[in-house]
């Protein structure tokens, strides 16, 4: 390099006669170099300087929809006592709903589970708060929030055919069974929690459920169970619901032993008094 | 108890001759109880003046429960010829089927046994009969002609002169009590065998030398990416008939848990050293057959990190190693060592390390 510039610089020394095309020489080159950056550096620099604190003021206030400022102002008469401003949670009081998404807010608030009465093993259904509508508000908001898993639209999120409701038999047996019971009725869990009835849950709760996994309940994502399936499964709870137990009156379905000691119980001691009865009567 | 025998006992009464023409029917009735040991004290019919309003009432009631008996009885028949008896789902004429037979036959129970018992108490005759009991043992004569009656059969057979009987008498029955040993002696597995206690349907030799992908029960393998995170999946190993019966002891437990509880997990795998690299990422596999009396333990409480089992309620910490915390079990579920197959499907690396499900007598 060196020896190149060297040679340049001797070649053009002597004619000056063509100013326009004499190379800059090697100091001011590299002065001119040094300026360039500084003003590149400066100009970005300022630039950010400049944009900077207009997009990080566009995050904070991200262009909610109708349905999530409505939600943002019921979050924030109840839910935020728990869960904090901007849903981040509150240490030993309530978690983060940052990616919950709204199907786990919509079957948590829609089931009256949230907002909690006070902090116990577990959050029980009672009647609702807020209504199913007012719950999926709250849900548009956190969903905008943070993202997660939603529900799909409408109400009767379940199979009919045969084929998938013997299919969602198998899937019910082999997923739900463990904890809700062949029979639907729920069962107990460890240190005062339950896997609740599923007697009254409506189509969507289900869903819900399976999708987010409240509580203590496994997840049952898409990957999973996929959304077919999930409505095999649904079709199988409501069919069962809807099945009249052929043997009469079913005793909440807890099984054949169930049955014969009952009907030996008070079967015999029926029995037994209806004996004195008429021996009595003599 | 011979009538004669009965007469001597009671023989205080004077003898009655039942040819004697005077004696009515009744009086024979009378002297048949006696020589039974029966004493008719009180006999009087309800109604002494037959054909009363009050004796109509109660024939009119009796016939009414006969009548009633009928009526169920057919109604019985009718619903199990006529009624529309398949199972449908749904609430439909199927599903009252079963109760309807109840139903009616119930009813007709009940009123062929109210038909009888208004008969015998409102209609039969008023008796109050009185009935002596013997002593406890028998007499000493009795006793002695009992024992000699026994001991002339054992005579009769002749089984002590008869040595060719005695033999074919005990080689023909000894082969009839080996019946029902055989019968109820294969239901006893041998203790010992290795396959039987320590395999199961992971086990890779019995693929071939191949290691055993994991499947669900309808038989499709299983990747990483299809758990979601807090979540679990019954498996089954992926040989012919591995979702069935004949790899009973081989349903296991897959969890992926989340971060954190993975994390602990992990620190907590050298507390168990045969467990430790049995993960893949922050996935797990328990044995889902307790080790406490082979129940399911697949009662995954996802925030907790417990499995429990539905039947005496033991339960195991997943974040280490499915230590018993609770109940009856007494012995860690056993972990199947996990691993992705180049198609990137689970598989299990080995067998499970330790047998599964309930404790036997060989084993501290």
């Amino acid at each position: 390099m060196s020896w190149k510039l060297g040679r340049r610089r001797r070649a053009v020394r002597p004619d000056d006669a063509v100013p326009a095309f004499t190379p800059p020489g090697r100091w001011r080159r590299r002065l001119e170099a040094t300026v360039r950056l500084i003003a590149a550096l400066t100009i970005v620099g300022g630039l950010y300087a400049a944009l900077a604190p207009g997009v990080s003021q566009a995050e904070d206030t991200p262009p909610l929809s109708a349905d999530a400022v409505q939600g943002k102002q019921l979050y924030e008469t109840t839910c935020i006592s728990c869960h904090g401003p901007n849903a981040q949670g509150v240490e030993n009081r309530g978690p983060s709903l940052i990616g919950a998404g709204s199907a786990a807010v919509e079957f948590q608030v829609g089931t009256g589970r949230m907002p909690m009465a006070r902090q116990e093993a577990q959050a029980q259904k009672k009647p609702p708060h807020y209504s199913w509508e007012q719950a999926a508000q709250i849900g548009a908001y956190i969903q905008e929030l943070g993202g997660g898993p939603t529900l799909p639209k409408g109400q009767k999120l379940r199979a009919t055919d045969e084929k998938a409701i013997s299919r969602g038999g198998e899937l019910y047996r082999i997923n739900c069974s463990a904890c809700h019971g062949f029979g639907l009725g729920g069962g107990a869990l460890s240190s005062g929690k339950y896997a609740p009835s599923l007697n009254d849950a409506s189509d969507r709760e289900i869903y819900a459920a399976m999708l987010t996994g409240p509580q203590n309940m496994p997840v049952f994502g898409d990957a999973q169970l996929t959304p077919e399936e999930k409505l095999a499964v649904i079709g199988y709870i409501q069919s069962l619901k809807a099945n009249k137990d052929p043997g009469g009156f079913g005793m909440k379905r807890f099984g054949p032993v169930s049955e014969g000691l009952m009907i030996f119980l008070v079967g015999m001691v029926a029995l037994v008094f209806a004996t004195l009865w008429i021996a009595g009567k003599s | 108890m011979s009538g004669a025998d009965t007469q001597v006992r009671h023989g205080n009464d004077e003898a009655v001759d039942v040819s004697d023409p005077r004696l009515s029917r009744f009086d024979l009735v009378r002297e048949g109880a006696r020589r039974d040991g029966v004493e008719i004290v009180h006999y009087a019919p309800r109604f002494p003046v037959p054909g009363t309003k009050a004796e109509k009432r109660v024939e009119r009631t009796i016939a009414l429960f006969f009548m009633l008996t009928g009526l169920f009885a057919t109604a019985f028949v009718v619903i199990f010829v006529a009624w529309h008896w398949e199972w449908h789902p749904g609430n439909n004429a199927g599903s009252w089927f079963t109760p309807l037979l109840g139903v009616s036959l119930a009813l007709m129970l009940f009123c062929v046994g109210a038909a009888i018992i208004v008969f015998a108490k409102k209609l039969l005759p008023e008796e109050v009969a009185v009935q002596e009991r013997h002593d406890g043992a028998s007499p000493r004569d009795e006793q002695v002609l009992t024992g000699a009656t026994l001991l002339n059969m054992a005579d009769e057979a002749g089984l002590g002169r008869r040595p060719l009987l005695k033999g074919a008498i005990a080689l023909g029955l000894a082969p009839v009590a080996a019946v029902p040993l055989v019968a109820l002696g294969g239901m006893i597995d041998d203790p010992h065998d290795e396959d039987m206690y320590h395999k199961t349907g992971f086990d890779p030799e019995a693929n071939g030398g191949n290691k055993v992908r994991l499947m669900r029960e309808n038989l499709t393998p299983v990747r990483p990416e299809e758990i979601s995170a807090g979540g679990q999946i019954t498996v089954f190993p992926a040989i012919p008939h591995g979702a069935t019966n004949q790899h009973a002891d081989s349903p296991t437990l897959l969890i992926h848990l989340r971060q954190t509880d993975a994390d602990e997990l992990r620190r907590n795998l050298g507390h168990v050293p045969i467990n430790e690299g049995d993960m893949y990422g922050n996935y797990v596999a328990y044995s889902k057959i307790c080790t406490h009396a082979g129940c399911p333990a697949s009662l995954y409480e996802q925030q907790t990190n417990r499995l429990l089992c539905p039947c005496h309620q033991s339960q195991f910490s997943i974040t280490d190693n499915a230590r018993p915390v609770f109940g009856p079990a007494t012995r860690r579920l056993p972990m199947l060592p996990l691993e992705v197959d180049s198609e990137g499907f689970f598989v299990a690396k080995s067998d499970f390390e330790v047998p599964i499900g309930p404790g036997f007598w060989e084993r501290a």
